[in-house]
């Protein structure tokens, strides 16, 4: 929100995106234990795990949205507010409502006047810089059309636009590739590729492995705690993934079991 | 239009003075109502609504005062505690948001019946007519609370005016709001407060019971129209100025007449035609696109099923 105050100093020994011992709980129920890692470079980071293992709300409470119950988050070692103007969030597309009466460049306009202060709207370089973002994003020819009228794909690259509008080093997109088809995936994973070789950090929370293992330099298992973090190749062995996904495969398995035996008996 | 325009020129002064503030109240309900629906609101504005009648009726009580403005702060202040009783049982309990919500409206609207009327039947001085509140009855406003409720809807309106640029972030995403580093969660607040404010200076056009039409309806009047925010505030306050405007002088005519039916009757008027007549959004627009399609479609069909049999010579 505070202008463009000039990039946050980068101490080598300080890497980008840290975690430390975060916990959250919603209520009783604990969504995530001590989950500990850091990020030191920019990359192309995964944040990979089976549904409710808290991918989301590892998002969310490293930007405040959700409180934590414990630990910290730090970006080049500093507090998240005194970095805000150089992240940027992608939220779920399922969590606004698409038949809000606004344009595709409305939207977008958002981040970039996102960054100015109370009241101020913006002018001719906002304008400028929303336009670039759509461009950006392939949907230029869209920028007068109300945003329900997109398809999923579409409408993710409109908040992708919207994120690119902040101009910030390191973008934090929740689920980017929901709903969102094959052409559409490609055209996204190669945009956030190009921001990493820009020097900017991607961290997205992906449910897919196959495309992950293809797209992510970097990754983090999570399951409600930290599984495994570290490079692509070196996280993604079976030992890991079976880590991660064996609560729920486990259920399953006994699912089957359960059928299976009724259907003797029967 | 010209009708009203007419029949306004006969009016007596004080009736006019009234009609432009209980019209300035029905523009700025609809512009401040756009928020509250996009917001999804519309039912904590109604809980609001119902709970006003405590505050008025308790505001008379205390001070002993039959003044508008008094019995309309009493209005805000109970409004305001039905709101932040709805959000305390929200956190606090696991009762659902549409059931806390209905427990508040019915329960503040029993307790505010139940003090007016034990207040009117043990005839406390100034308690007459406190029933108006329940409908609405402007007939009885002088042009001093025609002011009040001008000024207050002005100010409204340009609270939204100054803050468009956070009040559409936050209505629209307010996560993306809050990462950027907006106090959504007080803006939300604001917002809310906001319809509090023109749900009880909406009082003495619609009454409590049907104030939320004034925030309501011309926001979805006007969504009809448009697919921009900035048209639709202008067409919902538009329609909220012509609702309550008719409204005053249809009910200054007919003196039986509640004020608060008769607005909401115009207001409905515009949302029906809305409906339908509406280009693009409307029933009767989407059938003719629909038929449109599917003929366009079926003649492609026979032209592809034609083809090949009619290419087909014979031998």
């Amino acid at each position: 929100m505070t202008g463009n105050n000039s990039a946050p100093e980068v101490h080598a020994d300080n890497p980008m995106l840290e975690w430390h011992d975060l916990t959250v709980a919603y209520g009783r129920r604990p969504v995530l234990w001590n989950v500990d890692f850091e990020i030191q470079d920019p990359c192309l980071f995964g944040i990979i795990g089976p549904n409710g293992a808290g991918k989301s709300t590892l998002l969310k409470a490293s930007l405040d949205l959700v409180q934590r119950a414990g630990g910290t988050v730090r970006f080049w070692g500093q507090r998240l507010a005194e970095v805000r103007s150089k992240i940027a969030y992608v939220p779920q597309r399922e969590t606004v409502d698409w038949d809000f009466p606004v344009s595709v460049m409305d939207v977008v306009r958002m981040g970039a006047t996102s960054r100015l202060g109370w009241f101020r709207r913006g002018g001719k370089r906002e304008r400028e810089l929303a336009l670039a973002s759509l461009d950006h994003v392939g949907l230029a020819d869209f920028a007068k059309r109300q945003i329900g009228k997109l398809s999923g794909g579409q409408q993710q690259r409109v908040f992708l636009a919207r994120a690119l509008a902040r101009e910030a080093e390191i973008y934090l997109l929740d689920e980017p590739m929901a709903g969102v088809d094959a052409g559409s995936q490609e055209q996204i994973f190669s945009i956030l590729a190009e921001l990493r070789d820009q020097g900017k950090l991607v961290v997205a929370v992906h449910h897919d492995i196959r495309t992950a293992a293809q797209w992510f330099d970097a990754i983090a298992l999570v399951d409600m705690r930290l599984v495994a973090a570290g490079p692509t190749a070196e996280v993604l062995t079976p030992e890991n993934l079976t880590m991660t996904y064996s609560g729920r495969l486990g259920i399953l398995d006994e699912i089957g079991e359960a059928v299976e035996r009724r259907g003797r008996t029967s | 239009m010209i009708h009203l325009a007419f029949v306004m020129a006969f009016l007596p002064y004080n009736t006019l003075v009234v009609a432009s503030g209980v019209a300035a109240v029905g523009c700025a309900a609809g512009v401040i109502g756009t928020f509250g629906v996009l917001r999804k609101r519309a039912l904590v504005g109604d809980a609001a609504a119902h709970a006003t009648l405590v505050g008025v009726a308790l505001a008379l009580l205390v001070t002993g005062q039959r003044n508008l403005a008094v019995l309309l702060v009493g209005g805000l202040v109970s409004a305001m505690v039905a709101i932040v009783l709805l959000v305390l049982i929200r956190k606090f309990t696991r009762t659902r948001d549409d059931a806390a919500t209905a427990i508040v409206l019915s329960v503040s609207f029993g307790l505010g019946i139940t003090l007016i009327s034990g207040m009117v039947s043990r005839g406390i001085p100034g308690s007459g007519g406190l029933e108006r509140f329940l409908l609405g009855h402007t007939a009885s406003l002088t042009a001093n609370d025609a002011l009040l409720l001008g000024t207050v809807s002005v100010v409204g309106v340009l609270c939204i005016v100054v803050g468009l640029k956070e009040a559409t972030m936050v209505a629209f995403d307010p996560d993306f709001a809050a990462a950027s580093g907006w106090p959504a969660a007080t803006l939300d607040l604001v917002l809310i407060a906001l319809i509090a404010v023109m749900v009880v200076v909406g009082l003495p056009a619609a009454g409590a019971v049907l104030v939320t039409a004034l925030v309501v309806i011309p926001p979805a009047v006007a969504r009809q129209w448009t697919e921009r925010l900035i048209p639709m505030l202008v067409i919902a306050g538009l329609v909220g100025f012509l609702s309550a405007l008719s409204g005053v002088v249809i009910s200054s005519l007919a003196v039986q007449v509640p004020t608060g039916p008769v607005v909401v009757l115009v207001a409905t008027a515009f949302l029906v035609l809305s409906i339908f007549g509406a280009p693009c959004r409307g029933i009767l627009w989407r059938t003719r696109a629909v038929s449109s399609l599917s003929s366009e479609f079926l003649t492609k069909t026979e032209v592809g099923v034609a083809t090949p049999t009619g290419t087909e010579r014979r031998p």
